[in-house]
């Protein structure tokens, strides 16, 4: 027989058996049934031979052998002895867990919450940070952009014009191919209240460079990008989960028309369900050639601008071309780009200095990622704890049990079960607890994870993660488990294999039990120490986020709801806008419950910021010159402090009379005045806008107001100049959008809405409205500190709760092991006070020595959360002084009742038992 | 035994015989060699069960002419053919054998 052939039998002797093991042929008592039979025949076989009847079954069993030793042979050759064997340890473990049910909910339960919070964190890090976007090969994808920045260590992708972009796309010998997209919210309401989309502007050549096919129809290509639509006039494609919401995944739906912001467009195609578009954190409802935004916005487009940067361009390089080629490829086109792109009049040279250069973009780009990649891992570090913190209990847990049962462990080594046949058997027990743990995580996830996404959403700014499993995801969840089952079995697997056959003849074996305890003290001491870093976490981002709450804002939120009027659609010309936004605010005036209203081009807490340069006169020739953007503007029309209950602290507000053609003039908050002004009035003295421009306006400040909130509660009050909406005279601000301020007499400001449109709509029917209170922008804007509050709190929570648990269960069983040697110093004399003090004074070093840990901890951890926190310092010396109390707290409370109960020791009961 | 002889005879004796239950084969097996191959049950029904798992015989329950329950096994085509080629193959191997033992080549 040659070889192969032994090996090819072998093989298929071992797929039998797997596949035996797979579905167990007969059942046992079934087979027990057939050899019953047999030794029968083969009894009556003898009883007809002759032989006594008595000696008959025994002349039986000689010749045919015992049933039982026959179902072993059957089994050994049956199924894989491995496979068998692990059968047994399931077997043998679930009857071990199914006998301590209260134990075995306690301990899955939490390693379900703790791996579920682990894997919802680890699926939101995996889908912002760590997924290629959902296309051909994303390995090959680039973003162009300039000088390389990193921002909260996420590098910045930069923003082109279209003129920029038309550049790169005339060079198609610099990539594989190139693409431009931008994001956009359309309006599919014609009038009246806005209903908006989520869109994006997408060069020809987008689904092309991305390697994306539509699941029905067809994408579009260069042909369809032309300002007034290709062959088919404008097309859209629009996404799986925005066709299934509007067209109810009918196949129909191709060639039917939406309307965007009041322009036709015809559905061409359906993406697949995978493709969210390009940017992570948002998804998409529809997508739209890029030069169609020339008819969408007619004569309010960018596309001409070589100034309105909001183009992100991707670009698939070629297989043969490193990164540095095409970069390099780029550079050397970069003059040329750079002087055809150039604006009248701008300063140029930092423009024409930076270099370009491309960046990897597997997994796309996204905004959002500045913002939540610290939180979040500081967020996965927040939930890696409270794993360890749980399986320091789980731990202790087994590790009591493993000595509660070190008697029945001796009798089965004296038995002649090999110890790592018992290290095994506890170890699979360890096992099945934490995959438990995990599948019931898994579940969780998938709740916490949607709960953590919806937290983040607010308003019309939806966020969307990709949340669903990937591999990654399973091979987390998978890895943790198996790592926790080897953090909380390994301590009881060593015990049980360092069980001693002779402690079986011992009673109890209590031999080994201070090896145990100490195991478990260590384990305490370090459960207190991570505690102490999760409440001093929760505790600095809890008063971060109540400081922010507190913060005064300047101006009445509640009472305020604002409303974004939009006149791209309005036949107004750009001249007469403002007197459109007049008539708007004069109806929205004349309504009941109405206390006032007023015009701006920026509302507090929208986000944006308008910061040009402006040069201040300090009187005596002196001219301060703002740097960057430590000042920041507003355009404001009349009764704007009014209505937001802001105080005038000295001048006059900016009244009718301010109109074009009358003196310049401008508001300034107290703090422009303090850091312009000193301790001068600023009232009469003059300041510039737009300084250096060729369009600087010139200004005498008529009045200033108290400090309120700019754009964000985090950052203090900027230094705040206003000057009167009825005053800008430049055509480089259209004005297309203004917001229209409504101060609510009493009540929620939001149930004005049908009113103000009512009204609204009257002065003109196309005019597109948003309505949002201001409470809500503020409450948007303190999304992230309320996560963080919000998570690290509830986990803080929970390490408490642990490790009160852990003390508790470390000083129970420390006084029931020492019960005889304290009931005895009881019966000579001691106090029960002396003989609690004996016990507490034991956890007390433990918890000491946690304190002491967690706060070493905490401190070198201050440095990674330093950037997230407000109002507090990050390692804040009361708060890490409150942590430690907490946990003494929490240790005195865990302890006492064990400690009583050892100064109650009834020693008569004692003797009795002994 | 020789090594997967066993499985063989079974075969064989299911071919001759038809359906017969285990304790029938082990008699049979016993008959030919005049008392020299006494099976145990620990040896048989581990070889009966190999063979049913990889589908060469199929058993069920019946009844035996003295009215006891039983479980008969018989031959499946698989049996048959697998039969056929181990027969071939022992005849082969027998031949080499004798031929090797005789010194005759």
């Amino acid at each position: 027989m040659t070889p192969l052939t032994t090996l090819l039998r072998l093989l298929r002797e071992w797929a039998h058996r797997a596949l035996g093991e797979i579905r167990p042929a007969r059942r046992d008592d079934d087979l027990a049934e057939e050899l019953r039979l047999h030794a029968e025949m083969a009894a009556d076989d003898a009883r007809r031979r002759g032989v006594p009847a008595a000696d008959a079954e025994r002349a039986a069993r000689l010749q045919a052998g015992g049933v039982s030793q026959a179902m072993e042979a059957i089994r050994d050759q049956q199924g894989l002895p491995l496979v068998a064997g692990a059968r047994q340890d399931v077997r043998l473990a679930l009857r071990t867990l199914r006998a301590t049910p209260l134990v075995t909910t306690v301990v899955i339960g939490s390693l379900a919450l703790a791996t579920g919070a682990n894997t919802a964190i680890f699926s939101l890090v995996n889908s912002l940070l760590l997924r290629a976007l959902p296309v051909r090969e994303p390995q090959a994808l680039v973003h162009v952009t300039d000088s390389v920045t990193t921002d909260a260590g996420v590098t910045r992708v930069r923003a082109w014009s279209y003129p920029q972009w038309d550049q790169i796309r005339q060079r198609p010998q610099l990539f594989e191919s190139a693409a431009a997209w931008s994001f956009v919210q359309f309006n599919r309401s014609t009038g009246g209240e806005a209903r908006f989309v989520d869109g994006m502007w997408a060069s020809g050549s987008y689904f092309d460079t991305l390697g994306v096919r539509a699941l029905i129809g067809r994408t579009f290509s260069p042909l369809d990008d032309r300002s007034r639509g290709g062959p088919e006039g404008p097309v859209a494609v629009i996404s799986y989960a925005y066709w299934r919401r509007e067209f109810g995944g009918e196949a129909s739906a191709i060639g039917r028309t939406v309307r965007l912001n009041a322009v036709p467009f015809t559905v061409v195609g359906i993406t697949p369900p995978e493709f969210f578009g390009t940017e992570v954190g948002r998804t998409f409802d529809v997508i739209v050639p890029l030069s169609t935004e020339a008819l969408v916005r007619g004569t309010d487009s960018v596309l001409a601008s070589a100034s309105t940067n909001f183009l992100t361009i991707i670009a698939r390089v070629r297989p043969d071309q490193p990164l540095e080629s095409a970069a390099a490829a780029l550079r050397a086109s970069q003059g040329a780009i750079r002087h055809a792109t150039l604006e009248p009049g701008a300063p140029s040279e930092p423009y024409l200095d930076s270099p370009f250069t491309v960046v990897p973009a597997a997994t796309g780009y996204s905004n959002f990622r500045r913002d939540y990649q610290a939180p979040l891992l500081v967020l996965a570090a927040v939930v890696a704890l409270v794993l360890l913190i749980g399986c320091m209990n789980v731990a202790n847990l087994l590790l009591a049990r493993a000595t509660a049962r070190s008697h029945q462990l001796s009798i089965q080594l004296a038995l002649g079960a090999s110890r790592w046949r018992l290290a095994r058997q506890l170890f699979s027990e360890s096992l099945m607890l934490a995959g438990c743990g995990a599948a019931l995580g898994l579940v969780v996830a998938r709740f916490s994870g949607r709960f953590l996404v919806s937290q983040l959403s607010a308003g019309n700014d939806h966020v969307f993660l990709d949340l669903s499993m990937d591999t990654r995801v399973l091979a987390f969840t998978t890895t943790t488990a198996a790592v926790t089952a080897l953090l909380f079995g390994i301590a009881p697997a060593l015990r049980a294999a360092g069980a001693r056959p002779i402690d079986a003849i011992k009673e109890g074996g209590r031999s080994s039990s201070q090896r145990t305890h100490g195991a478990m003290a260590w384990l305490v001491a370090g459960q207190v120490a991570m505690s102490v870093v999760l409440v001093t976490a929760a505790g600095l981002f809890i008063q971060s986020f109540a400081s922010l709450v507190a913060r005064p804002l300047g101006i009445d939120a509640d009472r305020i709801l604002v409303v974004t009027m939009d006149s791209e659609r309005t036949a107004v010309d750009a001249a007469d806008r403002l007197s459109l936004y007049e008539r708007a605010r004069d109806a929205a005036r004349s309504l009941p419950n109405v206390a006032d209203a007023s015009l701006s081009f920026l509302t507090p807490m929208s986000g944006g910021g308008f910061t040009p340069r402006v040069a201040v006169d300090n009187g005596a020739g002196d001219v301060r010159v703002s740097a960057n953007d430590d000042a920041s503007g507003n355009l404001i029309a009349t009764r704007w402090f009014s209505t937001f209950g802001t105080r005038l602290v000295a001048g006059r507000d900016f009244s009718d009379a301010d109109r074009t053609g009358a003196p310049r003039v401008a508001i300034v908050n107290e703090r422009f005045a303090r850091r312009f002004f000193g301790s001068t009035s600023p009232l009469g003295r003059t300041m510039t806008a737009f300084a250096g421009l060729p369009f600087a306006r010139r200004m005498t400040v008529v009045g200033v107001s108290a400090d309120a909130i700019y754009a964000w509660p985090h950052e203090a009050v900027p230094p705040t100049w206003y000057m009167p909406l009825q005053q800008l005279d430049l055509p480089e601000f259209p004005l297309s959008i203004v917001k229209l301020s409504v101060r609510a007499q009493d009540g929620p400001p939001l149930l004005l809405r049908k009113s103000l449109e009512q009204a609204i709509t009257t002065v003109d029917p196309h005019l597109v409205l948003t309505f949002q209170p201001l409470s809500d922008q503020w409450h948007a804007s303190l999304a992230r500190e309320r996560l963080l509050a919000q998570v690290a709190g509830f986990f803080g929570a929970i390490a408490l709760l642990l490790a009160a648990l852990g003390l508790y269960g470390v000083t129970a069983y420390a006084v029931s092991r020492r019960r005889s040697e304290l009931g005895i110093r009881l019966a000579l004399g001691a106090a029960p006070r002396q003989v609690m003090r004996l016990v507490l004074a034991r956890t007390s070093s433990l918890v000491a020595a946690g304190i002491l840990a967690g706060t070493a901890g905490s401190v070198w951890g201050s440095a990674f959360v330093a950037g997230l926190i407000y109002g507090v310092p990050a390692a804040d010396p009361l708060t890490l002084a409150g942590a430690a109390l907490v946990l003494v707290a929490v240790g005195v409370a865990a302890s006492w009742a064990p400690a009583r109960r050892a100064g109650r020791i009834d020693t008569g009961i004692l003797l009795r038992e002994n | 035994m020789l090594q997967g002889t066993l499985d063989l005879m079974v075969l064989q004796t299911l071919d001759t015989l038809g359906p017969v239950h285990g304790y029938a084969i082990a008699g049979r097996l016993e008959q030919v060699s005049s008392g020299a191959l006494q099976l145990n049950m620990g040896t048989l029904y581990p070889a009966l069960m190999r063979l049913e798992q990889r589908g060469l015989v199929r058993g069920a329950w019946g009844a035996t002419e003295t009215n006891r329950r039983a479980r008969f096994y018989s031959l499946t085509a698989a049996g048959r053919r697998q039969l056929a080629k181990e027969r071939e193959s022992w005849d082969r191997m027998a031949t080499i054998i004798h031929t090797l033992l005789r010194g005759d080549a």
